[in-house]
């Protein structure tokens, strides 16, 4: 059996934890490749939809890192950020995902070594977890 | 261009090696190997350094030459250049929006050390770009006309110096001040602290030029009834009470001798007396005194009229009425100031009930030449003090009064007792604090010297636990706290905290900014913007977003006019957000959710079409609007969905 | 000229769509003189073979209403789709899954252990569950393979046109069935109705105030409802703001919420749409008051995919390592 490499998406605000990222590289702090980034300019624009989509695209894992409360860059899209991934990942469990396969966290845009951390830790957790069964998707499952 | 010719334009790869950053750990030519197999991939061109000028000349030759419809770059982080490449490719006659920069080294080669992992990370990351690009739409700059005029909020020193510095870039200023005239609060204070220079004799200067100046418009006895708008459009209406004194008046004060009204007069605190005409101070601006409405008799039994009999200009007018202005401007700046905090409610300080109780802003009008009693501080028997007390904090950090420092009043505490001692060289002075808190060196060395010449300082350990007695009727005070012996005193100054004043919370009301906890306005951005608020246009100077001292509201204010005069310039467009939200209207069904999530009040309810609208002047773009809208009718521009959705396929699956 | 033939069929539903087709009342009459059923097992007794044995695309139209779930289900409507010339997924089942969908947040198992085995109500000393194949005094007996999974209608065939509700409203049905049979042939899969949300309509949007802030998330039950105040504005939850406008909101006249099942609009997701709009509107400033009003949500899968479980974006129950 190959090793199980997970693939995560990280949904990063442009602002601040896309920052702390490019800071990391700045810093050549090493971690995990696994780690797929998509930019947005604010984290209030993270539909949950995108993490559903990552999800049924493949992803093992979703990281949603925004910026410190009060710190936004759109003054409080972090915030709603913030609320729509609680009350996803209260939701995920019931779809046998478990939450902490969907990471919300704050990254500024100097926490390199927090992005490092972050991203290695959840690298690791999931990588614990195994592969997210993704060929769960209905048209090519089951006895059809 | 149409439609056909756009289909057969080439995409091309830049392949940037960072001279060797990127090349040494993701491996090119298999990149070019996989480019060639993506069928969407026509040119993948390779470059050492493509941000340098050769890589420049490079990159717009190969754009010009190839006939490219499509960039991706494959390089740092767009945080870097993706303003560089998309300005060369608009060079080119390619959309800004076609263009999409692939971060393969700050997020790839320098963080992936393993070579095969990096090469492949670099893959994910350029498909990504590549199907992004698939659906991506081009993006306009857009322009919209806007006012150059401003309004600023507040007479005092903040919203003065704004006016200035506007009007010498020739702008047209309209300053709204509630007040019967100019100077607001540091008017009311002597000397200011720590350089102890004399406040009305620095302001004087700043009055009479503001008075001449053909630019600012002052509008006094104001009161702002609505704000609508955005940056670069905001209407105003305007209330203007009126004096019954015409403008020809120069406050000769001739009418104050025989009018037979004496009131208690608020500039003083309530501690002097003025007449039912009166002004603020001598040399106010405007310079025409006002009828007091409430007190004059001619109003309330029409009974006197001797005013107008005293006057040698004929100004009384008793017919003046209230006017109603509506004023057009492109920015608004909000310099409403502070009040005090409020001591009455502590009633173990003895404010009011004790003799020889007063508060900082008290002692500052008392100390002052325009104050009611010329500058002399007396205790209640007429004698001069031989002691004071100063309590710092009175009514602040505490639950149930201020619940914050505000960080300056320390060295007005301190200054109480400077001006004390000028006054009477011998005198004790007792500064009672917890904290101390100096904002700079020279205020520290200005309590540092108070200290050398004789200012005790006491610590007690819990501020609100002072009270203060007195020993015998019209005796000394007796004050005594957690932590320190009983202090004995003459008199004693309560330093109160700063508070913002109603006035801010009705114009938060108007515009839709947001305040904080505690009434300040929450700044824009604490450290990038801390003068701007959540609405782009609206500006804070001076107290109205932190309690501040009055040289740093005059930073402020100028900090706010340099942000103003670079962006309203006469007969100029200003440039809109490029990746703004834009509500499909056929697919709009009113439900409103979206007014709700925009943070900057960009949104809002056309109540004839029974659709919501965005303000795209206002819009800065960040996206929340389009995860709101539950039946994706707003899109976001260059980040819609199709978008998004696309670069989590590609980078899924390459 | 022989009358069009119309087929009606009966998938993983309640039954509700062929009552939806009676209550469409007098009208009935009227669509049975016009057409010739040729099958309807809920209302008319016609064999499957008699349906094996047309042509194909002799039918004209097949309402297909609830979604697939054994293989019985996916055998008749491949057998119809090869006898007809329009497939209606007819209802919110056959679109989207539907209610019984929601078995999809289980499995099979689960599914089977809570009906035949551990539901108080059921006496089952055998411990028998439903079987493909089973043997009863010496004869093997054959019954369809029950799935894992609940399929969309779409999943299983290709679909011409889609009416939704739970179930379609009469005034839908009869537009629907009126442009249908008229010849008047919307572009292959329409919705058979407005792709807008159910706001633009509902009585209630008039007294919504602009900006909204939900402090709490309150049950209909647990209120007294004032019958003209937008539901999201009174702290109930209302699913009209992800859900398709056409039903005429007759839930909102009996001033209950929207519960969601005209399903979402176009391209839409409507249990994420719904929580990324709540999270526009919920307050609260840290994670532990933002909490507190979640806790009004107790089965958020069950109240934001209510009828769309099985065509949302996860479609049904992952599993580790399964």
């Amino acid at each position: 059996m190959t090793e199980f490499k997970p693939k995560i998406i990280a949904f990063l605000c442009s602002w601040c934890s896309y920052a702390g990222a490019d800071k990391a590289g700045g810093q050549k702090l090493r971690y995990p490749a696994n780690i797929l980034v998509v930019r947005v300019m604010c984290t209030g624009r993270v539909d949950p939809r995108f993490v559903l989509k990552a999800f049924r695209e493949g992803a093992d894992g979703v990281m949603v890192l925004g910026c410190h409360t009060g710190d936004c860059h759109y003054r409080n899209g972090n915030m709603k950020a913030m609320k729509r991934m609680r009350l996803l990942s209260r939701m995920l469990p019931q779809f046998g995902i478990v939450k902490e396969r969907l990471m919300f966290n704050r990254v500024s845009g100097g926490e390199s070594e927090l992005f490092q951390k972050l991203a290695t830790e959840m690298t690791e957790n999931i990588t614990l977890m195994g592969p997210l069964k993704i060929e769960g998707f209905v048209k090519t499952e089951g006895a059809l | 261009m149409p439609e056909e010719s756009k289909k057969n334009k080439k995409t091309v790869l830049f392949l940037c090696k960072c001279s060797s950053n990127i090349s040494d750990t993701v491996d090119f030519e298999e990149i070019k190997k996989w480019a060639k197999k993506q069928g969407d991939i026509d040119i993948a061109a390779v470059s050492n350094l493509l941000c340098s000028p050769d890589g420049k000349k490079f990159y717009t030759e190969i754009l010009k030459s190839r006939d490219a419809g499509k960039v991706i770059v494959a390089a740092c982080s767009p945080r870097l250049h993706e303003k560089t490449f998309r300005g060369l490719a608009e060079e080119c006659g390619i959309n800004l929006g076609m263009v999409q920069m692939a971060n393969i080294r700050e997020q790839c080669a320098w963080v992936t050390p393993d070579k095969t992992e990096a090469t492949e990370k670099a893959k994910s990351i350029i498909n990504s770009a590549l199907n992004r690009l698939g659906r991506s739409k081009e993006i306009f700059r857009r322009t919209m006309k806007a006012e150059a005029d401003v309004i600023v909020i507040g007479g005092g020193i903040a919203g003065m110096e704004a006016a200035r510095t506007l009007s010498r870039a020739g702008r047209k200023v309209r300053l709204i001040e509630k007040n019967i005239s100019l100077g607001g609060s540091v008017m009311k204070s002597e000397d200011l602290a720590p350089g102890m220079e004399c406040s009305p004799c620095l302001m004087a200067p700043i009055l009479a030029e503001i008075r001449d100046d053909k630019n600012i418009d002052v509008i006094t006895k104001a009161e702002i009834t609505e704000i609508t708008g955005f940056f670069g459009n905001f209407t105003m209406k305007v209330k203007k009470r009126p004096r019954y004194v015409e403008e020809n008046c120069i406050s000769c004060e001739e009418c104050f001798k025989v009018c037979p009204v004496s009131v208690d007069s608020e500039f003083h605190e309530g501690l002097g007396k003025r007449k039912a005409i009166y002004s603020l101070f001598p040399g106010s601006v405007p310079a025409a005194a006002v009828i007091d409405r409430e007190h004059c008799l001619h109003f309330t039994d029409n009974s006197c009229s001797a005013c107008v009999a005293a006057c040698p200009f004929g100004s009384i007018n008793f017919s003046q009425e209230e006017e109603l202005l509506s004023i057009r401007a492109g920015a608004i700046v909000v310099a409403t100031g502070f009040t005090a905090g409020d001591v009455s409610r502590f009633s173990q300080l003895g404010h009011k009930s004790l003799d020889n109780v007063i508060t900082s802003p008290e002692f500052e009008i008392l100390s002052g030449t325009n104050g009611p009693t010329g500058g002399r501080i007396l205790l209640k028997n007429g004698k001069e003090p031989q002691s004071a007390a100063v309590i710092h904090c009175a009514g602040s950090i505490r639950d149930d009064g201020i619940p914050y420092c505000s960080g300056i009043c320390c060295t007005h505490a301190v200054k109480a007792g400077v001006m004390l001692r000028k006054k009477y060289p011998s005198i004790r002075i007792i500064n009672i604090h917890n904290d101390l808190v100096f904002g700079t060196p020279r205020e520290f060395a200005f309590y540092r010297e108070a200290g050398a010449n004789g200012t005790e300082f006491v610590k007690c350990s819990d501020l609100a636990s002072i009270k203060i007695s007195a020993l015998s009727p019209a005796g000394l005070l007796k004050i005594e706290g957690d932590g320190i012996t009983a202090v004995e005193a003459d008199m004693a100054v309560l330093v109160t905290g700063f508070m913002p004043p109603e006035s801010a919370a009705d114009i938060a009301s108007m515009t839709g900014a947001e305040l904080d906890i505690n009434g300040y306005f929450i700044p824009d951005h604490e450290l990038l913007n801390a003068t701007g608020t959540g609405l782009d246009g609206i500006y804070t100077a001076g107290c109205a977003s932190s309690p501040l001292n009055a040289s740093a509201s005059v930073v402020q204010a100028r900090a706010v006019s340099g942000d103003i005069l670079s962006r309203l310039i006469p007969g100029k467009e200003i440039e809109l957000e490029l990746y703004t939200s834009v509500i499909d209207r056929e697919k709009c069904a009113g439900c409103r959710l979206c007014i709700s999530s925009c943070p900057y009040r960009a949104i809002y309810f056309d109540h004839d079409t029974k659709v919501s609208v965005i303000n795209e002047s206002i819009c800065r773009g960040c996206g929340t609007c389009a995860a709101a809208c539950p039946g994706g009718a707003i899109e976001a521009n260059h980040f819609s969905d199709e978008e998004i959705c696309a670069e989590i396929e590609g980078i899924l699956h390459d | 000229m022989s009358k069009p033939k119309v087929a009606v069929i009966w998938n993983a539903s309640c039954g509700g769509c062929d009552e939806s087709l009676v209550d469409i009342e007098d009208k009935i009459i009227d669509l049975a003189d016009k057409v010739d059923f040729v099958l309807w097992p809920c209302a008319m007794d016609f064999k499957y073979n008699d349906v094996a044995a047309m042509k194909d695309g002799e039918i004209d139209i097949t309402l297909v209403n609830g979604g697939i779930q054994n293989s019985g289900q996916e055998k008749i409507v491949k057998l119809l789709r090869e006898k007809s010339k329009i497939i209606v997924a007819y209802g919110s089942c056959a679109w989207l899954g539907g209610v019984p969908s929601l078995i999809n947040l289980k499995n099979k198992k689960d599914s089977f252990a809570v009906n035949y085995l551990d539901c108080p109500s059921v006496i089952n000393p055998g411990k028998k569950v439903p079987m493909a194949k089973s043997m009863a005094d010496g004869y093997e007996l054959e019954l369809p393979e029950i799935f894992d999974t609940l399929y969309t209608l779409d999943d299983v065939i290709d679909v011409d046109y889609y009416l939704p509700g739970c179930p379609p409203m009469p005034a839908m049905i009869i537009n629907a069935l009126g442009e249908l049979l008229g010849g008047k042939l919307p572009p292959k899969g329409t919705i058979l109705s407005p792709d807008i949300s159910l706001c633009l309509s509902c009585s209630r949007n008039g007294t919504k105030p602009d900006r909204m802030v939900m402090g709490e998330i309150q049950r209909i039950h647990e209120i007294i409802a004032d019958p003209d105040q937008c539901f999201l504005n009174q702290d109930v939850l209302c699913m009209g703001p992800a859900t398709r406008d056409g039903c005429g909101y007759p839930c909102i006249t009996g001033n209950m919420p929207c519960t969601g099942c005209m399903g979402p609009m176009k391209n839409q997701d409507q249990g994420a749409k719904m929580i990324s709009a709540l999270g526009g509107i919920i307050d609260g400033y840290d994670e532990e008051a933002v909490d507190r009003i979640l806790d009004g949500i107790p089965d958020p899968a069950g109240t934001f995919y209510r009828y769309s479980t099985a065509a949302s974006y996860l479609g049904r129950r992952r599993e580790k390592n399964r």
